[in-house]
C-alpha cells in the first residue's frame, strides 16, 4: 500500500512517518496535492497554521483533494489536518476542503493554546480505532477546534476548561483527530496501526 | 480535563547525556535516545533536551540527536539551550523537536517570540525563565545560565512572554535548582495565577511529595524533574503513582 503524507512545509514529520512505516506500507511525503491523491491513503499532518496550509493547497489542489476524498480516498487528518477537512477557519486563510460541514473556531477558554494530555469522552457510538488501541488520554497542542454542524460525525469529545470540542470525527472513509496520535505514546502508536489496518481491510 | 504532566529533562552535549553540578565535573550518563525512550516507557509525559554545549561543534550534534530521538520517541520532545533566532527554531523543529524553548535570546530581543509564534504557532514556543529572589524579596530574571542579572521582574516578564506569543512558560528557580529541598511554591503560584499559559515548574525536586506539592499548591501544570531520576533517587513510575494517589489527574 502506498501512503502519502501531504506536507504543507511546516515542520516535524519524523515521529508520524515512523508510526506509519509498517510491513507492506510505503510512505511518501508529497507537496503536490495532485501527486498525494494518487496514493492508496492520505494523511494530512498536524503542524502549522490554517492560512499557510490552505495556501499550500491552492485552489486547484483543494479541488483535486476534495474530489479524491469524496470519492472514498481513506484519509486521516491530524490536528490542523483535521481542521483542513472543514469549510473554513477563524484563524483566517482560504477555504478548507469542506469534507465535513462546519467551521473552525478559537477555543473558548482562558488558557489557549491547550497544551497537554486530555481525556477522550465517548461520542456517537463506539469508535473502532479507539477501542482497538485503548487510547483514552491523548496529547493535544491546539488553539483552534472544529465545530461540525452534525454532531453524529463526532466519535469522541474532549473538554478544555468549559469548552467541549470534538476530539475525533468520522465521515465515510475520512477520519479527523484533534489530538496527536504520533505523540500519544504506545496507545497513540497503536491507534495509527489500527487506522492502517482499517485502510488495508 | 488536561492531566498534570511529568517532564523529564536531560542535559545533552556532544551527543551524550551528562550531569554535573554547575557545569563542573560533567559525567557521562548515557545515550540520549536510549534514555528518552526508557523514560517514555516508564510513563514520562514529555522529554526536554537542554543543550549545554560550550562549542559550536557540540551544538551541531544536538540536531542529529533530535532526529534520531524523534524517530523512536512517541511523546513530545522539547529542545532548549542556545536557541537564538526563528531560524534556529525552524532547524530544531525540522530536526524533530515538537517545541523549542528560548531564554537569554528573548530577553535580548523579545520580538523573537512573536516571530516564532507567527511562523510556527504558539504551541511550540516555550519561554524559559530563570528566576532568583533579590535583596528586596522580588523574583528577578537572570540569563546566560544564571550568570547575568537583568532588570526584569519574573512575574511581569512571564506575562510579557505569553502576550508576545509563548505557548508555555518553563519557570526555573535558581535558588532551588539542584538543592532538592522542594520547588519554589510561591514563585510557581505567583506566575501560574497571572499568566494564561501552562507553567512548567523546574528546580528543587527532591522527592515525590515535592512534585505533588508544586502541582497541587503551586498550581503548576507540569513538573520538570532531572537529577533525582538520573541519580535513581526515585523513578518516573513512583512519581506518577504519587501524583495519582494525591488525587491529581494524570495519564
Amino acid at each position: 500500500m502506498k501512503l502519502s503524507i501531504f506536507d504543507y512545509g511546516a515542520g516535524n514529520l519524523h515521529s508520524l512517518i515512523k508510526t506509519l512505516e509498517r510491513p507492506g506500507v510505503t510512505v511518501q511525503v508529497d507537496t503536490d496535492p495532485a501527486v498525494a491523491v494518487t496514493a492508496d491513503a492520505l494523511v494530512l499532518p498536524g503542524v502549522g497554521a490554517f492560512p499557510a496550509a490552505t495556501r499550500a493547497l491552492g485552489n486547484e489542489g483543494r479541488a483535486v483533494m476534495q474530489s479524491a476524498i469524496r470519492a472514498g480516498l481513506p484519509t486521516l487528518g491530524i490536528c490542523l489536518g483535521m481542521q483542513v477537512l472543514f469549510d473554513a477557519s477563524d484563524e483566517g486563510g482560504d477555504e478548507g476542503l469542506g469534507i465535513i460541514t462546519g467551521r473552525v473556531e478559537r477555543l473558548h477558554a482562558a488558557r489557549v493554546p491547550q497544551i497537554g494530555w486530555n481525556q477522550l469522552e465517548p461520542g456517537a457510538g463506539n469508535d473502532t480505532l479507539l477501542d482497538a488501541s485503548g487510547l483514552r488520554i491523548a496529547y493535544f497542542a491546539n488553539s483552534f477546534v472544529c465545530r461540525p454542524a452534525d454532531h453524529h460525525t463526532v466519535t469522541a469529545w474532549s473538554t478544555h476548561e468549559q469548552d467541549r470540542f470534538p476530539a475525533m470525527v468520522r465521515v465515510g472513509r475520512c477520519t479527523g483527530v484533534q489530538f496527536h496520535p504520533e505523540k500519544s505514546s504506545t496507545a497513540g502508536v497503536s491507534f495509527m496501526h489500527a487506522w492502517l489496518r482499517e485502510v488495508q481491510a | 480535563m488536561l492531566t498534570r504532566r511529568l517532564i523529564v529533562c536531560l542535559d545533552v552535549t556532544g551527543g551524550r547525556v551528562v550531569k554535573g553540578v554547575n557545569f563542573v565535573g560533567l559525567r557521562d550518563v548515557g545515550d540520549p535516545v536510549a534514555l528518552a525512550t526508557r523514560y517514555e516507557a516508564e510513563g514520562a509525559d514529555e522529554i526536554t533536551f537542554l543543550d549545554i554545549s560550550a562549542s559550536a561543534e557540540d551544538r551541531a550534534t544536538l540536531l542529529d540527536v533530535a532526529r534520531r530521538t524523534a524517530e523512536r520517541l512517541f511523546i513530545p520532545l522539547t529542545i532548549g539551550g542556545g536557541v537564538r533566532t526563528a531560524d534556529d527554531v525552524a532547524r530544531a523543529l525540522r530536526a524533530g523537536a515538537d517545541k523549542v524553548s528560548l531564554n537569554s535570546a528573548m530577553v535580548a530581543d523579545p520580538s523573537v517570540l512573536t516571530a516564532c509564534a507567527d511562523r510556527f504557532g504558539a504551541q511550540c514556543v516555550v519561554a524559559s525563565i530563570d528566576a532568583k529572589l533579590d535583596e528586596q524579596g522580588r523574583w528577578r530574571v537572570w540569563t546566560h545560565g544564571g550568570r547575568t542579572r537583568t532588570a526584569l521582574e519574573a512575574v511581569a516578564w512571564a506575562q510579557e512572554c505569553v502576550e508576545r506569543g509563548a505557548g508555555e512558560v518553563l519557570l526555573t528557580s535558581i535558588d532551588r535548582d539542584g538543592a532538592r529541598t522542594g520547588y519554589d511554591l510561591a514563585l510557581m503560584h505567583a506566575v501560574s495565577s497571572r499568566v494564561a499559559a501552562p507553567v512548567i515548574a523546574s528546580g528543587g525536586a527532591g522527592n515525590a511529595q515535592h512534585v505533588v506539592d508544586v502541582l497541587a499548591e503551586g498550581h503548576a501544570d507540569a513538573a520538570l524533574v532531572a537529577g533525582i531520576l538520573h541519580d535513581t533517587v526515585t523513578t518516573v513510575g513512583a512519581l506518577k503513582d504519587a501524583m495519582r494517589a494525591s488525587g491529581l489527574v494524570v495519564r
